[in-house]
């Protein structure tokens, strides 16, 4: 008998009619679970499946979802990612996301009840990108890699299902935006002239890591006609200098994800990435006398008031508070286009690498496989 | 808040009216089901001065009514 037929027979764990796929998209419609798409039902022998890729217990919490304080137990995570269609393979990188989204720093609590349309983005680094063939270049953000879309969509459902972000009771939401369907990529690290995102942050290359970013849908900054790394960082700074950004007036880290032909020329001009971030911190700014009077004298003179108490309505207010707050990665297939991710405003980013359960860097997730 | 009301304390959370289904479920996953809430009418963002202390009017005879009853 499996080990999860012994699990099910404890009462409360299982549940009548799950096995067929109408009924089961049915049984979620009428209970208000998940994202309102259909899925996969979560048979035991799906969901046995998927935990042949967990190296850890499968009944003890490896997190605590917020609001709802849910214990995120690799059972509950691999029904989860079986109703979102995962493949068993994404499983590793579906509990490191999990795990490194509930750390304290994101705010998890914030982003999922927050009334701004944010949701947990997920940028995957190192060579498990390649292996689950996560999508890093065209149409990243797009449609098209079961990788991308299905552990994106777990991610949520178990954000919905587990942490309770239903909107109205736990997800304050005013408008929401689609990247809380799904909302995961990879770095594209070969078109990046720069160090990737999780080497600037001190992992070695070949580690496989995940970053979580408390973002905004993305916005597009087109330029089809610079040719210096001025032209483009200009446009992207008259991109990014926008009044109605959290990161005017909190402590988030508004995200540039460069196009490889953007990056190209940006570093081609001599810029390093640190001259990129001090460059936008500097050059992406608004005018005081931009914002509405109400909130440059309620919010801009009282919370910021050593900066702005006697300001001109011509001093200028950048959209980060310090220059290394700004994140960079690139991303993306040929063409003119990067993308301005503004964040939440009480967020910092988290980064996490895929390990095993005793601590050692997983090279491949086949590492996670049970003998 | 919840750790003031397990103490013994008279709490509550003032919030506003689209906000209450969410401030009944974080009271019960924070272990203290019974914490009043004292509705406010929505919005609190973008208030005038005047509209400001009409809800901290309305949320303050709440918490006075709150007083009392733990003193009775």
């Amino acid at each position: 008998m499996s080990r999860i037929a012994a699990y099910l027979r404890i009462p409360g764990t299982a549940m009548e009619g799950i096995e067929d796929f109408e009924a089961a998209t049915e049984l979620c419609r009428a209970r208000g679970w998940g994202d309102g798409l259909p899925i996969v039902p979560p048979t035991a022998q799906r969901v046995e499946k998927m935990l042949e890729y967990c190296d850890r217990p499968w009944d003890q919490s490896i997190a605590s979802v917020p609001p709802r304080d849910g214990a995120a137990t690799p059972l509950r995570l691999a029904a989860n990612a079986v109703m979102a269609g995962c493949r068993p393979e994404y499983f590793p990188l579906l509990m490191l996301a999990v795990e490194a989204m509930c750390e304290k720093p994101l705010n998890l609590y914030g982003l999922q009840t927050t009334t701004h349309p944010v949701a947990p983005l997920v940028i995957v680094n190192g060579p498990v990108a390649q292996e689950l063939d996560i999508n890093a270049g065209h149409n990243a953000f797009g449609p098209g890699r079961q990788a991308n879309a299905t552990i994106g969509r777990a991610i949520r459902l178990a954000l919905l299902n587990i942490g309770g972000a239903i909107p109205t009771v736990g997800d304050m939401a005013t408008m929401g935006q689609p990247g809380k369907y799904s909302y995961l990529v990879a770095e594209n690290e070969a078109a990046n002239p720069w160090e990737p995102l999780h080497v600037e942050r001190g992992f070695a290359r070949e580690t496989s890591t995940v970053t979580i970013v408390g973002a905004e849908g993305p916005h597009n900054i087109n330029d089809h006609e610079s040719i210096t790394a001025e032209g483009v960082l200009r446009m992207t700074c008259g991109t990014v200098a926008i009044t109605g950004s959290n990161n005017a007036y909190y402590a988030g880290e508004p995200l540039i994800a460069f196009g490889p032909e953007h990056a190209a020329t940006v570093a081609a001009g001599g810029y390093s990435k640190t001259d990129v971030k001090r460059h936008i911190f500097e050059h992406a700014t608004v005018a005081l006398g931009s914002f509405s009077p109400e909130n440059i004298g309620r919010r801009f003179r009282v919370k910021f008031a050593e900066r702005y108490a006697g300001a001109s309505l011509d001093a200028r207010v950048p959209m980060a508070q310090r220059a290394e707050d700004i994140m960079i990665v690139v991303l993306g297939g040929a063409g003119k286009h990067s993308m301005y991710i503004p964040t939440f405003g009480e967020t910092r980013s988290v980064t996490r690498a895929l390990e095993l359960a005793d601590g050692t860097p997983a090279r491949s997730v086949q590492a996670f496989r049970r003998s | 808040m919840a750790a003031l009301r397990k103490r013994g304390l008279v709490t509550a959370v003032i919030c506003s009216t689209p906000f209450e289904k969410l401030g009944r479920a974080q009271a019960r996953v924070l272990g203290v089901p019974d914490l009043p809430l004292v509705m406010i009418q929505h919005p609190l963002g973008g208030l005038g001065m005047d509209d400001v202390r009409a809800r901290a009017a309305q949320a303050t005879r709440a918490v006075i009514a709150l007083l009392q009853e733990r003193v009775a």
